[in-house]
């Protein structure tokens, strides 16, 4: 049976010819870069316009010979449609090749922390060393060495970008030393935390390291706060779409027509296309940096030091 | 979505590998300094010998966190 990473290949092939804009990012995304030793399942992040052609591939998946196996998980997520993708769902499929082999694949289509203007992918589909930074800035522990190393890659290929995501002192240190002033200029804006050295005495190791914690809690609090968004509505939506008489999911058909089930499910039982809507981003990330700050009991000067700005944040 | 023209494989610094000893720990740096093939090899063996869950958040790590998991 053919491994993760054939079809990885073939399946990025498949969207390149049907004119679908991906990008491969996460679990995969690191291992490409060296910075994760092992992984099955894969994400990619499909630009929302091009979802509708997406479905149509895999409709065409499932009908040529020999033919592959396309299924929504049972914990699905939002359907695979423009209006909940656009709003930071992700889509969550089965799909099982020709010789068997079964994937597991995640879809996003607004990737959490990355502003529009800044998603890329090289040539090949593999999301940019940043973009995977910035969707790395979760609540799980073993991320944030990932993102800090994609900062040293930045770094060691000349990207000034390296000081948006490295996480040590003598890094940002170094980092910054070498940074040109428009470059500086640019980044302090979008991460306060790098004005210490702009100060006429130069930060301790200490100082730094303390304001890099409250930093990375915030971002911490805030993936949690913007997540728990998502989880709620889709809790509520399943507790009700379960109760439906004679429900039985995911179906034993054609991909399409499951599509169609779950778009009928969604809008019957009120999945939110935009759970984010119900509470202003400013509000989130107010509670989000109480919580931080509690946590690190952080005075209200250094938080400022550190808190990003909210667009960067919740772009 | 933009395509912007991959990085070039380059040598990392010594300091690079060290850092990530640091940070990944020694194992995970010890890999990181192998030729890519290399590293694609030992990932189709681990594919090909070991068939357990991924993770196990039901959701993605970038909505869900999966905070506990290993």
């Amino acid at each position: 049976m053919s491994s993760p990473l054939d079809f990885l290949r073939r399946f990025a092939a498949e969207l390149r010819s049907a004119g679908i804009r991906f990008a491969i990012t996460s679990g995969m995304a690191c291992v490409h870069y060296g910075l994760q030793q092992t992984t099955k399942d894969s994400d990619w992040i499909i630009a929302p316009e091009d979802l509708a052609k997406l479905r149509a591939l895999l409709a065409d998946l499932e009908t040529a010979t020999p033919a592959w196996r396309i299924t929504y998980r049972e914990i699905c997520g939002a359907p695979l449609a423009y209006e909940f993708m656009a709003h930071g769902w992700t889509s969550h499929l089965r799909i099982t090749e020709p010789d068997g082999a079964i994937q597991k694949v995640d879809f996003f289509g607004n990737a959490p922390r990355v502003r529009p203007e800044e998603l890329a992918a090289d040539s090949d589909g593999w999301a940019t060393r940043h973009v995977v930074a910035q969707m790395k800035r979760t609540d799980r522990p073993k991320d944030w060495p990932i993102v800090h190393g994609l900062a040293r890659q930045l770094g060691e290929h000349g990207h000034p970008e390296a000081l948006l995501h490295l996480q040590e002192f003598n890094s940002l240190a170094a980092a910054w030393q070498n940074a040109d002033a428009e470059s500086r200029k640019r980044l302090v804006h979008r991460r306060p935390l790098l004005g210490v050295f702009q100060a006429a005495s130069p930060p301790t190791a200490d100082s730094v390291e303390r304001l890099l914690l409250i930093e990375r809690l915030i971002w911490e609090r805030v993936n949690g706060q913007r997540y728990s968004q998502y989880s709620r509505a889709w809790r509520d939506f399943h507790r009700r779409w379960r109760q439906e008489a004679g429900r039985e999911w995911p179906t034993s058909e054609p991909f399409a027509a499951q599509h169609a089930r779950l778009l009928q499910a969604a809008n019957a039982h009120g999945l939110s296309t935009d759970p984010l809507v119900a509470v202003s981003r400013a509000e989130l990330a107010r509670q989000a940096v109480a919580k931080a700050a509690s946590l690190a009991a952080a005075t209200p000067s250094e938080i400022a030091q550190v808190l990003p700005p909210l667009d960067e944040m919740l772009p | 979505m933009r395509i912007v023209p991959a990085d070039p494989d380059i040598l990392y610094s010594e300091d690079y590998y060290e850092n990530l000893a640091r940070t990944l720990g020694e194992e995970k740096a010890a890999w990181a300094r192998l030729p890519p093939a290399e590293r694609e090899r030992e990932l189709r063996w681990y594919h090909a010998h070991f068939d357990t869950p991924d993770d196990l958040a039901d959701w993605p790590p970038e909505l869900d966190g999966g905070i506990w998991n290993p």
